[in-house]
């Protein structure tokens, strides 16, 4: 059975236009149905054709140097930034009727993806993804042992980008990275968010309607897993890779069409959990100031983001992690305050806790179910995923009891104290974790790092030889 | 007991009882909500809480009882751990949170599985049904003798009123579909064959090997150790050899029974099963080359259940009828939940689904937290119930169903609140456009089932 989606009175829909190589498309073909809120929003139909430049046609950032791209990124970001960028402005207005966060969050993490958009920042990114970097700019000379000589490029490859819904930086960071290896790009926009990514495209028009980076991107919406759409496009004759954030329903979906040819490059859904030593727990103090620190890990993007904490690994006896849970639940608490978001938990999750209430001699309980903050103190991880500011605090009698539940989703792992995440970080890798980290900083990462274990520029080219024979 | 409660599950027999409208009964169901209420608050904990955080006191107006409703999942709260770590005390302790009756002095010691569990707490008079969820947790319903006693007598009244199959005892029941062994499905099974079938002809069981809730929870417990990579390999090629092997004798069971069916054509048949199994078993009896004219111009149908997801063509239901010979005026359907103790019955002049005296229905927004308000007309919303019926647990049940539920009388001439034949599983409805960097490791699990 299908629902069908009447449309409701003009003024009450809003609008997502889509922007096809430097030309902005608007269009009210289509109702859409946003995840979460149930906001409908309307789009044009797609017009493929536009949106899939055909193979005989080189891309054009080809032969644009790598650092006029990043010049033209850094020039985005500025512009992204200013207050009197209507594209920008419109978007967060939007983006507001659509997104589960508050508006202050929304424009935060809009403010906030934009430094992404900086010379240094992009530079060490390409230059940590590439041993040689001019492969991107030229036809690399190389010679083996043999003598045998050949041409080695990083070519500009033919991607579709598969958007998340939970963070605005990612459309700015895939931007970045998509022109950055010159690739024609088709970014496919979440439902959650079916505005920033044209926002974006739209600032860059502005700047330069013809600019081959311009002419290197297009952003669309479709419904995932709508297979009037994706039978169309999920095809090696039109492009290379498919460039999918998530997992699950959206991930089961693209599967279906990855095959020789057009290949996955997919950033997994992410766990991430904190590890805390009894070193925490000396005094009063010390608990405080460490249950703040893990208490910004979880509220990370209010706890929407990957690399927010879920799950908090606590060494030592009941009454003294009790303390832990205690001051941890005042530290959510009050950042959710500040944030000013109060969604109520979701129901499945409220009834857990309510039983988990009701056994109180097994588990403890700090908060209540009304999206103002929660803790949860168990011997185990509970079996819900805990969302919307809730953290798990699992009770061990030694931080090595932890490393069972490091598992292939585990992204990140922030540590206290610090001096002991060398003696972990072996284990942690070997059970798939990704990043080990200073509590508190889940958020930020070493420039140029890897991400989901990966370095993703490197695997988002062509990489093309060209063989010259034994010279 | 309640006196305005009794008054109401005292029409469980009555023929008329269908013909009171919401309007009559309501200041008696408001009585019976409030009688339910001050006697359970104290007795099953899980209420207790929800009426402390909702400061309720007493109930005025059936609205009032919106809080206290438990949606369906509050059925499954439990913490899985339980089953996988064979925590027999601690489940009992839980079920003792949602149990009407107190749980004591049930022996716990040398359990083997869940089934030995709930056969433990069977002795005791407490009857524990499990939801057929594969691939997520079980709901656990607890319930008490008086609740089978009265499934036994609803079940047979409901059929009867929907179907108008006289109860007779001149039918051969032939089940289309395997069934979960729990208390409540062999209670009902053994009612409606003590009053429709011929007592020398056995029952034909869906040859499939029994579903015990041990053999679901095995597939649950599975599933959690692939997501903590607790399982060896070994294990789960155990597993997937074990499931394959289930899946050739479910195959199976489809021309065994047809051939059965096929074989007794000339005897009066009561199919019973869902949709699936029905449709499958049709097919299997028309390409052997049967049909309409072939069977008993009296046989009658019993569907329970709605499509449960399964693909079927459009005109299942007119092919199943159209196979077996069943009258037009014997489409007997009923729309009710492991969650309910009775039954609602689809009459046959109108086509919808009405509901008895002793349930109240209520119209929620789609999120469940809010009543519409909603007293007279047809209108659409998410279904919650209270049985008042409901003796070993809680009556007031919030379910996953979108349904339009309309106050004004029948076309069958019936004055009760009635449901339309369109009802739909909000789960079904949502998008499945979700995508997000946050996850679990549940999206790298697959093949369990």
């Amino acid at each position: 059975m299908s629902e069908i989606v009447m449309p409701e009175v003009a003024e009450d829909l809003v609008s997502a236009p889509f922007f096809l190589r430097g030309e902005v498309l608007h269009g009210t073909d289509v109702i859409q149905t946003s995840r979460d809120l149930g906001v409908t929003f309307a789009t044009p139909r797609i017009p493929f054709d536009r949106a899939v430049p055909p193979r005989t046609e080189v891309p054009p950032l080809l032969n644009v140097p790598l650092a006029e791209i990043i010049d033209f990124l850094v020039e985005t970001g500025q512009r992204l930034l200013a207050s009197e960028n209507p594209h920008m402005q419109e978007c967060i207005e939007r983006m507001c009727r659509t997104h589960i966060l508050p508006r202050a969050v929304v424009e935060n993490t809009a403010r906030h993806a934009a430094a992404y958009l900086d010379k240094r920042v992009l530079m060490a990114e390409v230059e940590q993804n590439f041993p040689d970097p001019r492969a991107l700019d030229e036809w690399v000379p190389k010679e083996d042992f043999t003598g045998r000589r050949s041409f080695v490029r990083a070519f500009a490859p033919r991607l579709i980008h598969v958007l998340p819904g939970n963070s605005p930086g990612v459309a700015v960071k895939s931007v970045a990275q998509g022109a950055m290896v010159k690739a024609i790009n088709l970014f496919k926009m979440s439902s959650a968010d079916p505005f920033t990514m044209v926002a974006i495209l739209r600032t860059m028009a502005d700047l330069d309607p013809g600019h081959p980076i311009v002419r290197s991107m297009s952003a669309v919406y479709w419904r995932g897993g709508d297979e009037a759409t994706e039978r169309v496009l999920y095809r090696p004759q039109y492009f290379d890779k498919i460039v999918a954030w998530g997992g699950g329903d959206a991930i089961a979906n693209v599967i279906k069409y990855i095959g020789p040819g057009f290949q996955l490059v997919s950033f997994d859904p992410k766990t991430s959990i904190s590890m805390v030593g009894r070193e925490a727990l000396v005094d009063d103090a010390t608990i405080d100031a460490v249950a703040d620190l893990c208490s910004a890990d979880v509220m990370t993007l209010n706890q929407e983001a990957c690399v927010a904490s879920r799950f908090q690994f606590v060494e030592g006896d009941e009454a003294a992690v009790d303390r832990f849970c205690a001051r941890l639940h005042h530290h959510i608490a009050r950042r959710a305050a500040e944030s000013g978001d109060v969604r109520p938990l979701d129901r499945d999750m409220r009834e857990a806790v309510e039983s988990m209430t009701l056994m109180d001699d097994e588990y403890g309980v700090w908060g209540r179910t009304d999206g103002r903050g929660l803790v949860i103190r168990s011997d185990g991880p509970v079996d819900f995923h805990p969302i919307n500011k809730t953290a798990n605090v699992v009770r061990l009698d030694s931080l090595d009891d932890a490393v069972k539940w490091i598992n292939v989703a585990t992204q990140t792992v922030g540590f206290y104290p610090f001096g002991r995440m060398a003696t972990y970080r072996d284990r942690l890798a070997a059970g798939g974790a990704q990043r080990v980290v200073h509590l508190g900083e889940a958020g930020p990462s070493t420039i140029g790092n890897p991400h989901d274990a990966m370095y993703p520029l490197h695997r988002f080219v062509h990489w093309m030889a060209h063989e010259d024979g034994r010279g | 007991m309640g006196t305005a409660a009794d008054k109401l599950t005292s029409l469980v027999a009555d023929p008329e009882r269908f013909a009171f409208s919401a309007e009559e009964l309501r200041e008696t169901q408001v009585a019976a909500l409030d009688e339910r209420f001050r006697e359970r608050k104290d007795r099953i904990k899980l209420l207790g809480l929800r009426a402390r955080d909702a400061g309720l006191e007493e109930i005025a107006r059936i609205e009032d009882v919106v809080p206290v409703l438990f949606p369906h999942t509050a059925y499954k709260s439990y913490p899985e751990s339980y089953l996988m770590d064979e925590r027999w005390d601690r489940l009992t302790k839980w079920v003792g949170t949602i149990s009407a009756h107190p749980i004591e002095g049930v022996p716990l010691d040398g359990i083997e599985g869940i089934d030995d569990w709930i056969a433990r707490l069977a002795e005791r008079g407490h009857f524990i049904s499990c939801s057929s969820g594969t691939t997520g947790k079980s709901a656990m319903l607890i319930a008490s003798q008086k609740d089978m006693d009265w499934s036994k007598v609803d079940t047979v009244n409901v059929f009867a009123w929907g179907s108008g199959v006289v109860p007779a005892r001149d039918r051969l029941i032939v089940g289309c579909a395997p069934v979960a062994t729990v208390p409540k499905n062999a209670t009902i099974a053994k009612a409606q064959y003590d009053a429709f079938a011929n007592p020398e002809w056995p029952r034909w069981n869906y040859p499939v090997p029994p579903i015990t809730v041990g053999s679901l929870t095995a597939m649950v417990v599975m599933r959690k150790k692939i997501a903590e990579g607790t399982a060896r390999p070994d294990e789960i090629a155990a597993f997937e050899e074990t499931s394959a092997e289930r899946a050739r004798l479910v195959a199976d069971a489809v021309p065994a029974t047809a051939q059965f069916i096929i074989e007794n054509r000339h005897r009066k048949l009561q199919l019973s099963g869902l949709w699936s199994g029905l449709w499958q078993v049709a097919k299997a009896v028309r390409d052997a080359g049967y049909g309409r004219d072939d069977f008993d111009p009296d046989n009658s149908i019993y569907v329970g259940g709605g499509l449960k997801r399964a693909q079927l063509p459009a005109d299942y239901q007119e092919y199943v009828f159209e196979t077996f010979n069943i009258p037009a005026d014997r489409h007997f359907q009923n729309y009710s939940m492991q969650e309910l103790n009775s039954g609602m019955p689809k009459c046959r002049e109108g086509g919808r689904y009405h509901v008895p005296p002793w349930i109240v229905p209520i119209l929620l927004d789609k999120s469940g937290d809010e009543a519409l308000g909603h007293a007279e007309g047809e209108r659409e919303g998410r279904a919650a119930f209270f049985d008042l019926s409901l003796d070993g647990r809680w009556g007031g049940v919030i379910t996953g169903d979108k349904v339009s539920l309309d106050y004004s009388p029948c076309a069958c001439g019936n004055h009760a609140p009635s449901i339309r034949d369109d009802i739909a599983r909000y789960a079904d409805l949502e998008s499945d456009d979700k995508i997000g960097c946050a996850g679990t490791v549940d999206a790298y699990v697959r093949g369990v089932a």
